[in-house]
């Protein structure tokens, strides 16, 4: 039990991770900032770093040697007898955003979304574009010159550019190529216990999963920081058929509710009150055996949980169970206001709790889940 | 009727109401394989993989057969309550209209009862957000409540089956599980009878079926099998077919369905063997529609499959209708099927047969090695 003797405390959650990853420009397709962020946190932590065909991040740490099995095994899901399961776990780098399909002669550039939002948030916003992150704004005619009726109607996104201030065609791709992408202009904040910032779904979870890499996990891992899970899963699909775990744990940050409007009843989860546990989503049925040792991990460490309202959303989860023979799959959630939309807030509490049940979660999946 | 189709219509009504009778929304199917192991209890070695499928392999001389019947019928989860009245909000699980629904009895896996109701709006069907479990429990009867008098709350992520009753109209079978229940007791009922099996034979019970063919997914990697039939049910005029077929007039072969086109050679084999089994095929064209064979026929490299399904009949509610006749002949075309009918390993071309035999055998001494 070398590699994998560690047995104290859960790591810290490290902030300082969530800071810069929570900063930096990663749009579904272009994670590339992302990923040297989270592989300088880790290089010094783990067995092996690489990045795969598709770009995701991948580090082993206690895997060599542990006789995990290989992508064409059969298995039904229990570890072999006498050795530990290996658990894969995974947080997405990209974030939704945009990208720039053409430059008009004006100098205006038009775009389009990569992933699901809203386009009611666009209006007015400021924009970083391209790898130089020149600045930019959705701009629209100023109320002086707005009818009363056109102040009620909400403009298509197909409708709306983003103006970098280039006075032409010529001008604008000095600074701007079609095909670059673009990011909210949002700088993480923090007061209080509440933390603000863009792209926390899923930043949040590729900083719990750097923190939780900080120490040596109680059993073999895989960590994988995905790429484009906002357009389609896409990331952990290839990674999962590589890694073939035994066990699977997405992170995530997910949508909280409680905003104005939504009923008592409809608003949770909330912030503040702990991970988030997924029974079911539009892709995953969650293992039970697995979402039950979390509950039971959560209560043992007075870690207060909550439960992801069923049958919305989806997750890299969803992917990684059907790979293979098929991955018994669960996803940890810090819950964050205002996901996919310029400003998000979490609860750095929830964040910390997060790590926390992780950590102590693969502890009692090396106790238990060997056994079977 | 002879005899002998009488007692084994006996047979089969037998397996099929211990079937019917079992609690297994998606991903909650432990009573139907509970059921599904007694039944074909020292018909071969069983195992059960990672998303709850159940595997049973019957080993023999030939290429490796998947059958495959999905044992999930539909249910519901809970996704908000109101702690007051004990009411909560539910999201479908498994392919189901809001409407058809409304005033289902429900049953949790720990015996709670419960009902659907809906916030009436007239003149329009209503939508799953317009859906309410009525438990009964609100917070006074919460605080009084115990396990042991079925009033515990309902917490989030509950899941409810409909709380069937099964029963037997004249010829008919009508029930709220008759998808894929009916076609769960067909396999059992074939492999039973089937006499001198000529394939190497692996029937999978498959899990989560009704949320996207996801235990197929993963459980034909798992065998790797190189031709496959699916057993399924499929309703008249949902949403559409473009072949009509009826009631009590045999099983149907699937020539498309979503994600899904015959391959011919399978289609061939399933005519043979319904021919030699005299039973009565009808075909099943239908859009937006479709079963585990999507995911099966597209495993690894793909596998030759073919559907065979069931004709049933929407009560309008939660029940449907089979008729008893076609259950008992889906079951006489698969036993025909394994007893190699249709044609079985010879059938294939030569080279064919020693690629995939070669690639079983060294299938088989890497998983001796790994094990």
């Amino acid at each position: 039990m070398s590699a994998n003797g560690a047995r104290g405390a859960a790591p810290a959650f490290r902030e300082d991770f969530l800071e810069s990853l929570s900063n930096a420009a990663g749009v579904s397709g272009d994670e590339h900032r992302v990923r040297e962020i989270v592989a300088a946190a880790v290089r010094d932590r783990v067995d092996t770093l690489e990045v795969d065909a598709m770009g995701s991040l991948v580090a082993r740490i206690g895997v060599e040697g542990a006789g995990v099995r290989n992508g064409n095994a059969r298995t039904n899901g229990s570890a072999r007898k006498g050795r530990l399961p290996h658990v894969m776990l995974c947080a997405h780098m990209d974030e939704v955003g945009f990208m720039i399909t053409a430059i008009e002669k004006e100098g205006r550039l038009r775009f389009r979304r990569a992933g699901g939002i809203d386009p009611r948030v666009l209006v007015g916003q400021v924009f970083r574009v391209g790898g130089a992150g020149v600045r930019g704004v959705t701009g629209i005619l100023p109320p002086h010159l707005v009818s009363h009726t056109e102040e009620d109607k909400v403009i298509a996104a197909d409708d709306l550019y983003i103006d970098i201030g280039a006075s032409s065609r010529e001008d604008a791709m000095r600074h701007v190529a079609i095909g670059d992408t673009a990011v909210f202009d949002t700088t993480y904040e923090a007061w209080g216990s509440v933390r603000k910032g863009k792209a926390f779904d899923d930043r949040a979870g590729c900083a719990v999963l750097a923190s939780l890499v900080q120490e040596r996990p109680p059993v073999p891992v895989t960590a994988v920081w995905s790429v484009q899970e906002e357009v389609g899963l896409r990331g952990a699909t290839a990674a999962a058929r590589r890694v073939a775990p035994d066990l699977a744990i997405v992170l995530e940050g997910t949508a909280s509710g409680e905003t104005p409007g939504a009923g008592p009843e409809e608003s949770a989860p909330r912030m503040g009150g702990g991970p988030t546990l997924t029974v079911h989503d539009r892709s995953l049925m969650a293992d039970a055996r697995l979402v039950d040792l979390l509950r039971r991990t959560a209560a043992e460490r007075r870690i207060p949980t909550q439960w992801k309202r069923p049958g919305i959303g989806g997750t890299d989860a969803g992917r990684i169970a059907l790979s293979g023979a098929g991955v018994p799959s669960a996803v940890v959630s810090v819950p964050c206001r205002y996901i996919h939309a310029p400003a998000a807030y979490l609860d750095v509490r929830d964040a910390r709790r997060t790590v926390e049940l992780v950590w102590h979660a693969l502890r009692a999946i090396g106790k238990e889940w060997s056994e079977s | 009727m002879s005899p002998a189709s009488l007692k084994s219509a006996a047979a089969l009504d037998s397996l099929l109401q211990p079937l019917l009778a079992a609690y297994g929304p998606p991903g909650r199917e432990s009573a139907v394989r509970s059921v599904l192991r007694r039944l074909l209890r020292g018909a071969g070695t069983w195992e059960e993989d990672a998303i709850g499928n159940l595997h049973l392999h019957r080993a023999g001389e030939g290429p490796r057969l998947l059958l495959a019947a999905h044992m999930d019928a539909p249910g519901i989860i809970v996704t908000r309550l109101d702690g007051e009245t004990g009411q909560a909000r539910l999201s479908i699980l498994g392919g189901r209209r809001p409407a058809e629904l409304v005033g289902a009895p429900l049953r949790f896996e720990d015996g709670r009862a419960a009902i659907v109701s809906w916030d009436r709006k007239e003149g329009a069907d209503p939508e799953m957000d317009q859906l309410l479990v009525e438990t009964g429990v609100g917070r006074a009867a919460g605080r009084r409540a115990t396990r042991a008098n079925g009033s515990r709350p309902l917490d989030v992520g509950d899941v409810a089956a409909i709380d069937d009753r099964p029963a037997r109209l004249g010829d008919y079978w009508c029930s709220a599980n008759l998808d894929d229940r009916a076609g769960c007791a067909a396999l059992v009922h074939a492999l039973t009878r089937a006499r001198r099996v000529r394939y190497d034979v692996h029937a999978v019970f498959t899990a989560q079926s009704d949320l996207g063919a996801r235990g197929a997914t993963t459980g034909t990697f798992g065998i790797d099998p190189e031709m496959a039939v699916v057993v399924d049910v499929a309703h008249l005029g949902e949403p559409k077919e473009t072949s009509g077929f009826s009631l009590g007039k045999g099983p149907c072969v699937t020539l498309k369905e979503q994600g899904f086109l015959a391959h011919p050679e399978m289609l061939e084999r399933v005519r043979k063997a319904a021919r030699a089994a005299r039973v009565p095929l009808q075909y099943l064209i239908r859009e937006g529609e479709g079963s585990d064979a999507r995911a099966v026929r597209a495993a690894r490299s793909g596998v030759p499959t073919a559907v065979i399904a069931i004709p049933a009949r929407r009560t309008g509610g939660v029940g449907s209708l089979v008729h008893a006749t076609d259950l008992e002949q889906t079951a006489a075309l698969i036993a025909a099927i394994l007893e190699g009918a249709g044609g079985a390993a010879g059938e294939r071309s030569k080279s064919k047969r020693t690629k995939t035999k070669a690639r079983a055998g060294a299938g088989r001494t890497k998983r001796g090695g790994r094990t």
